[in-house]
């Protein structure tokens, strides 16, 4: 049977992470609501969840490192996002809003 | 001799108990620190039998015992010890005198004084650390008990604590002494540099063999002489001494006779085979010599007050002293101050006895007190007499034998000359300030009516003291000499060990115009002030100008204080506004001032906005990411 590693090369997992961690990161830092910037970051992280399973499987398929690590981001994602997302909710139920740029109190 | 250093640790007992507990002795306990005074002066006695034993033996150059004070082995060994020759002896001898009988007379004078106890200890304390400092067979246990001494001094001449005056006085005392004793320190370090050790006849054996550079032992030895000038009231550091009588008169009696001032001329005496080998450091001390003792005797005609008369005859006589080192006449030096410390003694006591019994010490005051104190005005007159140099009273053989020595020895003819001058001088104002207290009309009657001879305890010690003005410079003579148990006289026993024993010999013309001299001067005194009830100013008439410069000491107070207000406090202003305006304006301050800044241009870079944040994080990290690749490849 044919696996996975010998039909596609590494190269197209490691171009499909970088596209969606570059979107990820433009995400980030162009959008203005809190959770877009959240959705955003966890693209990032789903992009080094692929990364990490692609290299596993290509470079040492007989160890579950990367699997393992991949499955730990997921799990550690899950409770950051409802943590975020709390925070997030807290702030719009404070300001009414959840624009990054109107919540600059943090300044000089 | 070998135990001599019981001498200083009798008064050393005596302060202790005294300090401790003297309010629960009968009497304060001064009969304690008499008694151990009493029992020193016997065994200096001891002690000069011993010494004159042994120099019967023949060759003698002191008796030396010491003990290890400090030793780092390979490095450096200090000893402290006792060293006895005739030069300590005749120290020791006036010292223990001089002190037991001040004490005497000290139990009556002080009688009921609220620090009654305290007095007894600190003259102990006084003479203890004389002692150590005449005995010391090394410079640094010497320099202890110069330190002693001047504590000593100050606290005595401050004893009256509640007097602004006198705790002036106490101050300037020591600091002036201070300034010389920073120049013996200094000497000190030198010599122990160069040598290694502090041991003062391995010194001078180094110095006389010239195993010691020429330049720092220039530098050594007029260092020390700085510190014999401040302790001995030299020009220019004289100016504490005529202050010092702020204190109780018989502790200026102490310090001018026997424990403070004499330890410079004790010094320059010690160390003078070392002070031999500098060029031109005999001139010098001969010189400084000259200028103490003709400025005091000039000064000494114009003042007013009892006490300060004979205070600056105590300038006059040390600077004679210094004179006749300065020509190497030692023996002629230790005889005058021999003699000198029985007759000022005996003036310093007496003149005690008329404040004490007069409450005064303006001699516009006092006159005619000649029938009202049978004993104190004939000791103060024989005194008086000794001080100006009358023969056959002992001022006149140290005196003589001071010109003799001026006359054979190396200096200029010139300090001969100036010597002679300050003769009739000094002979003047001993006369004036007899007539003046002592005869003619009292000025002030009410005084007059309340004066009285002063009690027994006052009067037999200066009386003692007097018959040894009288009889003291017999010693001179080797009859005499023989007669007490030495083998010759004098000048057998104590000269230079370098040069060895000087022959008596009278200059005749010299000994004949310092007779003349005195004695013309005298009838001058007489002439001015003998009449009914003359003022102390009288001679003023002659010349105005001259009398002003005498009252006033030369401005020389003045001067010095106008030095102080002119440099030293300006100088200290200059270094106030260097501390305010440099260290705290722009150091302290400007440190504060540049942060505060430096955070003000810095703040903005926080500018609240999560993208500008999120922006420098993936900044940073492209950096980092290319920074990290560049390493790599």
């Amino acid at each position: 049977m044919e696996t996975v590693s010998q039909s596609i090369p590494l190269e197209n997992f490691i171009v499909l992470s970088s596209i969606v961690f570059s979107i990820g990161v433009y995400g980030v830092l162009a959008r203005r609501n809190a959770v877009m910037i959240l959705m955003s970051v966890e693209l990032m992280l789903n992009a080094v969840s692929i990364n990490m399973v692609a290299f596993a499987v290509y470079t040492a398929p007989s160890l579950f490192v990367g699997i393992i690590f991949a499955i730990f981001v997921i799990t550690i994602a899950a409770a950051e996002v409802g943590l975020a997302l709390a925070i997030v909710l807290r702030v719009f139920k404070n300001r009414g809003t959840a624009n990054v740029d109107e919540i600059d109190t943090l300044k000089w | 001799m070998d135990d001599a250093w019981v001498l200083p640790a009798l008064p050393i007992a005596g302060f202790v108990i005294l300090l401790l507990f003297s309010p629960w002795l009968p009497r304060k306990g001064d009969w304690l620190a008499i008694g151990l005074m009493g029992v020193a002066f016997l065994l200096v006695l001891v002690i000069g039998r011993d010494v004159q034993n042994a120099i019967g033996d023949g060759n003698f150059h002191g008796v030396e015992r010491s003990w290890e004070w400090s030793n780092i082995p390979g490095a450096i060994e200090i000893r402290m010890g006792t060293f006895v020759d005739q030069i300590t002896l005749v120290m020791l001898f006036c010292v223990t005198l001089v002190a037991t009988l001040m004490m005497i007379y000290s139990t009556s004078y002080m009688h009921g004084d609220r620090r009654y106890g305290w007095f007894f200890a600190i003259v102990s304390l006084f003479v203890a650390s004389m002692l150590t400092l005449v005995l010391a067979d090394n410079l640094l246990l010497l320099y202890f008990a110069w330190e002693l001494v001047g504590l000593c001094s100050m606290l005595l001449i401050g004893y009256y604590n509640d007097k602004q005056s006198a705790g002036e006085a106490a101050k300037k005392a020591f600091i002036t002494t201070r300034i010389g004793d920073v120049g013996l320190l200094i000497g000190i370090i030198i010599l122990f540099t160069q040598t290694g050790t502090f041991n003062i006849q391995h010194i001078l054996e180094m110095a006389e063999a010239g195993d010691i550079n020429s330049k720092w032992l220039a530098g050594a030895a007029i260092c020390m002489f700085a510190g014999a000038c401040g302790k001995s009231a030299q020009f220019p550091l004289h100016v504490w001494l005529p202050d010092a009588m702020e204190g109780p008169t018989p502790v200026s009696a102490l310090i001018h006779a026997a424990t403070m001032v004499v330890a410079g001329v004790y010094l320059v005496a010690r160390m003078l085979p070392l002070f031999e080998q500098v060029d031109g450091m005999m001139e010098l001390i001969t010189i400084i010599g000259l200028i103490t003792t003709l400025g005091a005797a000039f000064i000494g005609l114009a003042q007013r007050d009892i006490k300060r008369v004979v205070a600056y005859s105590t300038l006059n006589s040390l600077g004679l002293m210094m004179v006749a080192l300065g020509s190497g006449a030692v023996g002629a030096a230790m005889l005058y101050l021999f003699v000198h410390s029985f007759f000022k003694a005996s003036l310093f006591l007496a003149s005690g006895s008329v404040i004490h019994a007069t409450e005064q010490q303006e001699v516009d005051k006092l006159g005619g007190l000649w029938g009202k104190m049978p004993i104190t005005a004939p000791v103060f007159v024989i005194g008086a007499a000794a001080m100006a140099g009358v023969i056959p009273l002992s001022g006149f053989w140290a005196k003589d034998e001071i010109l003799a020595g001026l006359y054979h020895g190396p200096i200029n003819q010139a300090a001969l000359v100036l010597v002679l001058m300050s003769l009739p001088i000094t002979a003047l104002y001993m006369t004036r300030v007899v007539l003046l207290t002592f005869f003619g009309e009292p000025k002030d009657h009410h005084v007059f009516e309340h004066a009285h001879e002063s009690p027994p305890l006052m009067t037999g010690p200066i009386a003692i003291l007097s018959v040894l003005t009288v009889i003291g410079g017999f010693v001179i003579f080797e009859g005499v000499g023989e007669a007490l148990g030495f083998h010759s006289g004098w000048l057998g026993f104590v000269y230079n060990l370098a040069e060895g024993p000087e022959e008596f010999h009278v200059v005749w013309w010299l000994s004949i115009f310092s007779v003349v001299s005195v004695t013309a001067s005298i009838l001058a005194g007489y002439w001015i002030w003998g009449g009914a009830a003359e003022p102390s100013k009288r001679a003023g008439a002659f010349s105005p100008f001259f009398y002003r410069m005498f009252l006033n000491r030369f401005y020389i107070d003045e001067l010095y204080q106008l030095i102080i207000d002119k440099i030293v406090l300006a100088a200290g202003q200059m270094v106030a506004w260097f501390d305010r305006a440099v260290v705290n304006d722009s150091g302290v301050n400007g440190t504060g001032e540049v942060t505060d800044f430096a955070a003000k241009l810095a703040k903005y870079h926080q500018t609240g906005k999560l993208p500008n944040y999120a922006l420098g994080v993936v900044i940073g990290v492209v950096v980092i990411t290319i920074v990290a690749f560049g390493y790599r490849t």
